[in-house]
């Protein structure tokens, strides 16, 4: 299907993820992904043809970001495309990478997303990103306070997601706990997360402060400062450079509407706000691209964008990879655990380590490394054929989804 | 170099409720509140999959333009709910930052509609909330054609 390219992974870089980085400053930060992907591929900024890269500037408070390039990525006279697509902007940059290479435009080409939040205030970012639905809501005459109460930030969204999703699936309060103890034990394991927090139990997150019904401080994101790198090439450089390099077999991204509760006025949305039908399309698209039959059994490991506890189980099933409701009962099974027979956020997911900018590449860096088996300790204890990484952001109505394999398309 | 304490600002208000819609959501949620005033909510349908929007919306997601106004009941489910009060702009104790009583917002789909909204849910412990529960619209005495007159529920 389709003339594009099959496209190779040959590098991926990690920089250092805590919540405060006071001893790098933004480009710098940048550098330490770039320069950790540039020798784990074993190239160096010649090699490169053209550059991706993307942030969220509203977060940092630091705009054109790009402008670094030269100095601290190697872009010196080489084309730079820069994506800002909201949380899911490391998914829409690493896309923007593959493609660069899938078009037959370029060769080599270096995706980097990075997020340096303690520069500035997020939630003053996340507000600019509410404004436009405010400002209607204010003209509609509603109450400020209103809309205060109604729930700031990215927990005001979270929570009436998890509400309904916990109706419709019978996802229980506890599963949520063992979803954060879950991550949280395997980012213990990645030198890249942020929250480590080894032997965490789900009886400790449920003794977390309740944020608001149902999510508790346990079952959030942290907020971090970290980047990521991603090398792609095509097949026969990357056979030049490496044993066992990783394919991008299919990009798919979806856009929703928006999906809040459902205050129409400047397009948020009616619908229900786990549906996520929009993640169901994006699946199937890059499955279909992919030549996946049967996602249930195909995969062997899967990285959903999950920012929140229950997100992890509502994306497990808006990937189609078992039915809607049925993935509490599969967390309880333990197949998702690192030894588990379709593993879960190896890396310990966005809700240990999340630079928001870098997150959703990061979530395809980790299927990248697990299929190139360089995840060390974290290394899942099987075979990685295939995985499929996932990212939800925008204006919380994006859904990306990308397929990796060991062996391209053919 | 001058240093100054504060940064430059400009003279002005920035006043959204002045600001000027062109969207269409606004002119049909308009035609909804002039509705209420007479007790009656008004939705639109999408004439491609049938679809009822209340509030009222220019496009359908099966991208139809739903053009005909239809009345909806004051009577719905929850189909999502939280309870705000341990939430605070300057911080996440539960104590501190807490605005008021706590509220108890959830996402009410009236009967008629195929889509939600938001109201607040008064007159029921938060102990006794959940999906599925049934609500009636609290029609305030004085009505004012606006948004607010959409704003309470109780439990039906």
């Amino acid at each position: 299907m389709g003339k594009h390219h099959d496209v190779a992974v040959v590098g991926v870089g990690l920089s250092k993820h805590v919540s405060k980085r006071r001893d790098v400053n933004m480009p710098e930060l940048v550098w330490e992904a770039v320069s950790a992907c540039y020798e784990d591929a074993g190239l160096k900024p010649k090699d490169v043809d053209a550059f991706a890269t993307g942030n969220m500037p509203a977060f940092e408070g630091v705009n054109l970001p790009e402008e670094w390039g030269a100095g601290h990525w190697g872009a010196y006279g080489k084309p730079v495309l820069r994506i800002t697509t909201g949380g899911t902007t490391g998914g829409s940059v690493a896309h923007g990478g593959y493609y660069l290479v899938a078009s037959g435009l370029y060769d080599t080409v270096m995706a980097i997303a990075f997020e340096k939040q303690s520069d500035g205030n997020q939630t003053f970012g996340l507000n600019t990103v509410a404004l436009a639905d405010a400002a209607a809501q204010f003209k509609m005459g509603v109450d400020p306070g209103f809309i205060a109460a109604f729930g700031g930030g990215a927990v005001g969204v979270a929570v009436y997601q998890a509400s309904s999703y916990m109706k419709s699936s019978g996802c229980t309060t506890h599963h949520l706990d063992m979803v954060s103890a879950l991550c949280r034990n395997n980012a213990a394991l990645n030198p890249y997360s942020h929250l480590k927090q080894p032997g965490l139990t789900p009886e400790q997150v449920a003794e977390t402060t309740l944020l608001q019904y149902p999510i508790r401080f346990g079952h959030v994101c942290p907020s971090t400062d970290g980047a990521c790198a991603m090398l792609f090439t095509t097949p026969e450089k990357a056979k030049k450079l490496t044993d066992k390099p990783a394919y991008v077999l299919s990009v798919s991204s979806c856009s929703d509407e928006a999906a809040l509760v459902g205050i129409a006025g400047s397009g948020t949305t009616n619908v229900d706000p786990c549906e996520q039908e929009s993640c169901k399309i994006a699946a199937a698209r890059a499955y279909e691209l992919a030549g996946i039959k049967d996602p249930r059994n195909e995969f062997d490991l899967a990285e959903p964008y999950a920012p929140f506890a229950h997100q992890m189980l509502m994306f497990y099933e808006r990937l189609l990879l078992c039915d809607e409701g049925e993935a509490p009962s599969i967390l309880d099974s333990g197949s998702m655990n690192l030894d588990g027979e379709l593993p879960v956020c190896p890396s310990g997911g966005v809700i240990s380590t999340n630079a928001i900018g870098a997150s959703a590449m990061e979530r395809i860096a980790e299927c990248a490394v697990q299929i190139m088996g360089k995840g060390g300790e974290r290394q899942v204890n099987k075979e990685v054929h295939k995985a499929v990484a996932h990212g939800w952001g925008g204006a919380v109505n994006l859904n990306v989804v990308a397929v990796l394999a060991d062996t391209p398309r053919g | 170099m001058e240093y100054k304490e504060v940064t430059t600002s400009i003279d002005g208000a920035w006043n959204f409720s002045k600001w000027e819609w062109k969207f269409e959501s606004i002119a049909l949620i308009g035609r909804t509140f002039e509705a209420m005033k007479e007790h009656k909510l008004l939705g639109n349908k999408c004439p491609d999959c049938g679809t009822v929007y209340f509030l009222p919306k220019p496009f359908c997601r099966c991208l139809g333009m739903p053009d005909e106004f239809v009345e909806v009941k004051d009577t719905g489910t929850i189909t999502t709910y939280t309870v705000t009060g341990a939430w605070g702009y300057e911080g996440i104790t539960e104590e501190e930052g807490a605005q008021g009583e706590p509220l108890i917002f959830a996402g009410v789909q009236f009967d008629g509609a195929d889509t939600k909204v938001v109201c607040v849910v008064e007159d029921v412990e938060p102990e006794k909330v959940g999906v599925g529960m049934r609500v009636k619209l609290k029609w305030p005495d004085k009505l004012e054609g606006a948004i607010t007159d959409l704003s309470r529920c109780t439990p039906l």
